[in-house]
């Protein structure tokens, strides 16, 4: 592999005093799904948010697909585009029907005919299963359709990255499973996935890595085998033991 | 004492022709008050302080000075700035839509607030600007919250507009007061000022009162 898609260097992070993330170091390549674990306020979700530059950080620097975000001449916006993300509470916009939810970025950022909008919006709601319901409003969905709504959002744009906050953990036990076989089906398609997530299936399924945070550090870093089977420390190895029960 | 309706009639179309001023005036100042006031609202929430602390200046004065000592102020002042004289219509809406501003701008800011962040977030991470985000995800969500408020303070402003009777304005009391100045029918007149000011007030506050509990039950 020659440059990664994503190059995190020593990032670090303050709320104030308080130290999120501390000399975060990684490196993703193009095509690898990484998955990130740990307990909650570990930093997970302000590392992924940095970076696509929705936290600012202090130190260090993050470089996607060669731009950085410390570079002040770096467009956000552009960055961004690299980027879908997928959140908790999916964040679809409750006053847009699901149609527009899906189009009204690559209309108004991307610039796209309405038509050739609604047509490639259209094929993304049959890849994640629900073209019926592209005429009506999110709050009439299920969770797991309304999360499978978001992932066609962000793929919507185009990227050539996914980030997933903890996908599924606002979902009821029935509906986890239709969001994670979207997501292992795109993770197949060759996509580079981070994905916040405690679905240890998943991430045996399709992780080439499993990174574990706790205290705002990465302190163990695996493919599923090393790290399911023998976790080097006892933060993981405790974490693993209750969330695997 | 007996009461004589026929002053009103008399001076009809005359006092309808204040009512027509009020109106405008209203119309002016909750429209311009608004845009001027989601900007400022808007602002309150920047964390750019160049921005931040102008905005939440100009909402902290606005809202601790009386609107009558607004209206005298923009009454003088602004033909001093203009260098011509500017008419008593035009400067009173000035007034209002400045002094109203600061008041629609802390429901614009509360409405924004009452947005998940999460909102915002998504909308960044899809490549929206900051007004694209507040134009097409934020400010119509928080416009469809705070419209119970809105009217609230709309009711207000019109029932406002009477206090340019001082810098001689034409509106609808000063009209019942220049027919009252010539026939002496205080009474019948300001009843009616009254009656006239009320049923509206009140029709528009039922209103408000019944979005309200609509939006409740959705």
């Amino acid at each position: 592999m020659s440059t990664p898609m994503i190059d995190i260097r020593n990032v670090s992070k303050w709320f104030g005093t308080h130290k999120v993330l501390d000399q975060v170091t990684e490196t993703i390549d193009r095509g690898q799904v990484i998955v990130i674990c740990g307990p909650s306020g570990s930093g997970k979700s302000t590392l992924l948010k940095t970076l696509n530059g929705l936290e600012p950080f202090q130190e260090g620097d993050v470089v996607v697909d060669g731009l950085s975000l410390r570079d002040a001449k770096t467009d956000h916006i552009k960055l961004r585009q690299k980027m879908g993300m997928v959140f908790q509470r999916f964040e679809l916009y409750p006053h847009m029907k699901v149609m527009d939810n899906i189009t009204i970025a690559p209309t108004k950022v991307r610039k796209l005919n309405p038509k050739a909008a609604r047509a490639k919006a259209m094929q993304l709601l049959e890849r994640v299963g629900i073209p019926e319901q592209a005429d009506k409003y999110p709050g009439n969905l299920s969770g797991g359709q309304q999360q499978r709504v978001a992932i066609a959002r962000a793929l919507a744009m185009e990227p050539q990255i996914m980030l997933f906050d903890e996908p599924t953990s606002a979902l009821d036990p029935e509906m986890i499973k239709e969001v994670l076989d979207v997501m292992v089906d795109l993770a197949r398609s060759g996509m580079t996935m981070i994905v916040v997530t405690h679905e240890m299936g998943f991430a045996r399924e399709v992780a080439d890595e499993i990174i574990f945070m706790d205290e705002g550090r990465i302190i163990e870093r695996g493919t599923d085998k090393s790290f399911f089977e023998k976790p080097k420390t006892d933060r993981a190895r405790d974490f693993l033991n209750k969330i695997l029960i | 004492m007996g009461l004589d309706g026929m002053v009103i009639v008399r001076n009809f179309s005359f006092l309808m022709q204040g009512l027509v001023t009020t109106f405008q005036l209203a119309v002016l100042a909750i429209s311009g008050g608004l845009l001027l006031g989601t900007l400022v609202g808007m602002a309150r929430l920047s964390s750019i302080r160049a921005i931040y602390y102008p905005a939440t200046l100009f909402v902290n004065l606005m809202r601790s000075l009386p609107l009558i000592l607004v209206i005298f102020w923009f009454y003088f002042l602004v033909p001093l700035v203009a260098g011509r004289p500017m008419g008593d219509f035009l400067s009173a809406t000035i007034a209002f839509v400045v002094f109203e501003a600061s008041y629609f701008a802390e429901i614009v800011r509360a409405g924004i607030q009452s947005i998940p962040q999460g909102q915002m977030q998504a909308a960044y991470s899809t490549g929206f600007t900051y007004g694209q985000t507040m134009r097409y995800v934020i400010l119509p969500q928080a416009l469809r919250n705070m419209i119970p408020s809105l009217l609230t303070q709309s009711v207000v402003v019109f029932q406002d507009t009477s206090l340019a009777f001082v810098i001689g304005l034409k509106e609808f009391l000063r009209s019942a007061s220049i027919v009252d100045a010539r026939e002496v029918r205080s009474v019948e007149l300001y009843l009616f000022v009254g009656l006239v000011y009320f049923l509206f007030c009140f029709t528009m506050s039922r209103m408000s009162r019944k979005l309200e509990a609509e939006r409740r039950a959705a």
